[in-house]
């Protein structure tokens, strides 16, 4: 069984529940398992901006994403990307992109 | 029953609770810890609590039924899997006038839930407005901040998206009617666009329908004719075009409170002199109160961050992004500090419960 590990805040709205054994192929299947994977995909199902997943210690994005393949004894890290500043990040470049 | 203020920060919302003269509060919270709350409310139909909240990867939205103990998640909110937006954050929920909540976030789009908050139905109609190509992103995002539900007629709403304008529907969200001829854009090239201006709030007259309060980035407006044409206040005694905070007085149609900030390069209380704008006859003069209110405070407050009470007389609350809840129980004539050292204070709502 793969063992994912969530960061505080998902941890928290799992009932606070910090890891997960789940026995799935992809990355993409295992979060899909969670109870939080509203929190980890978007509506398209794509993993959300500055939610970054490492699997045995290799960032996802922009390798194989949802497609990484799984072992039984791979751990999944799931991170915020820049943790408490994010959102910070995300307006400054919402306000250098805006008009008004 | 006590007033209750429903504080959305930064970082989770707190809940303020109020004695019988309004002047003493304890603080419960933080609720929600971890989440930025947009806008938290009660729903008067059922006494459930809705917060708009956002976290690092989005936004979601959390119902409560036992006054914020518990929370439970949306099960399904989000755009269609066809479509190319994402929803990137939700700013505001209101209880429609049946059985129905309304919830508007970013990027200028509106959600309807018919099953209590657990799942949503995007607006389609406002999704793929005919318009939506001359709609801009201000810098809080592309948010729909505001949404009016006609008292009397469930299919009547006003809401205001920033910057795309203010939109109207007679038909439950069928079809949308951009709605600010005479509201000015001066960021856009052309005079008088038909969408595009950056509304800050708009609040529908609860005793009125017809009339209409915005503060937008541009003036101070008022409409007597659901938005059809609107009228420029702030050449009345008010320091400055800009500014977020709007709050009414729901037994007076023709009196509106503001808090004036210095202008949209300097987003703090005009003057560096806390004060709440009123006016009495629908915009011809203003007044400035402070009584109470900090004179040296170079504070900000956001569009969600001010909210009254109703009672009488009525109460006024704001809070700042420096993190204090300034409250008035006597309709703004005397003010105090409600709460202090609060994260950036994002919305303020009231409520009564026990």
């Amino acid at each position: 069984m793969a063992v994912v590990r969530l960061p505080a805040l998902l941890a928290q709205e799992a009932g606070g529940q910090r890891e997960f054994e789940v026995d799935a192929a992809t990355l993409g299947d295992a979060l899909r398992a969670l109870p939080v994977r509203d929190l980890c995909l978007d509506e398209h199902g794509e993993l959300r901006r500055l939610v970054n997943v490492f699997v045995d210690g290799e960032d996802v994005r922009g390798a194989d994403d949802l497609d990484t393949p799984l072992r039984a004894e791979s751990k999944v890290l799931v991170v915020t990307a820049i943790a408490g500043g994010a959102p910070e990040l995300v307006a400054l470049s919402d306000k250098l992109t805006a008009r008004p | 029953m006590a007033v209750k203020v429903l504080v959305g920060t930064k970082k989770g919302l707190f809940v303020l609770s109020g004695d019988a003269g309004r002047r003493k509060w304890e603080v419960e919270g933080p609720l929600l810890t971890g989440f930025s709350v947009y806008h938290a409310i009660r729903d008067p139909r059922d006494g459930a609590l809705y917060a708009a909240s956002n976290f690092f990867g989005g936004g979601t939205v959390h119902r409560s039924t036992d006054d914020g103990a518990t929370w439970e998640r949306a099960e399904e909110l989000g755009l269609p899997e066809d479509g190319e937006l994402k929803l990137n954050a939700t700013w505001h929920v209101e209880p429609g006038t049946n059985g129905e909540l309304w919830l508007g976030g970013d990027p200028g789009v509106l959600f309807r839930s018919d099953d209590k908050g657990v799942t949503w139905q995007p607006n389609e109609a406002l999704l793929t407005h005919e318009t939506r190509d001359k709609w801009n992103p201000g810098a809080g995002g592309m948010c729909l901040h505001s949404i009016n539900v006609d008292a009397d007629d469930p299919n009547k709403l006003v809401i205001g998206i920033s910057a795309a304008g203010v939109f109207r529907t007679d038909d439950g969200g069928a079809t949308w009617q951009p709605v600010n001829k005479g509201t000015a854009a001066d960021f856009l090239p052309e005079d008088g666009p038909e969408v595009g201006q950056c509304v800050h709030k708009v609040l529908v007259h609860p005793a009125n329908p017809d009339r209409i309060w915005q503060q937008n980035h541009c003036g101070v407006y008022r409409s007597d004719d659901r938005g059809t044409s609107w009228e420029r206040l702030d050449g009345n005694g008010l320091p400055s075009d800009f500014g977020f905070a709007l709050m009414l007085d729901p037994r007076d149609p023709d009196a509106a409170f503001t808090i004036p900030e210095e202008s949209a390069m300097n987003r703090v209380a005009s003057g560096g002199r806390l004060g709440v704008w009123r006016t009495r006859d629908g915009g011809a003069s203003w007044e400035v109160l402070t009584e109470g209110l900090p004179q040296h405070a170079w504070v900000g407050v956001l569009r969600e961050a001010s909210a009254w009470d109703g009672l009488e007389p009525n109460g006024l609350y704001f809070g700042t992004q420096s993190g204090s809840v300034l409250a008035s129980p006597d309709g703004g004539e005397t003010w105090h500090e409600a709460a202090r050292w609060l994260p950036p204070v994002l919305s303020v709502e009231t409520a009564e419960w026990q």
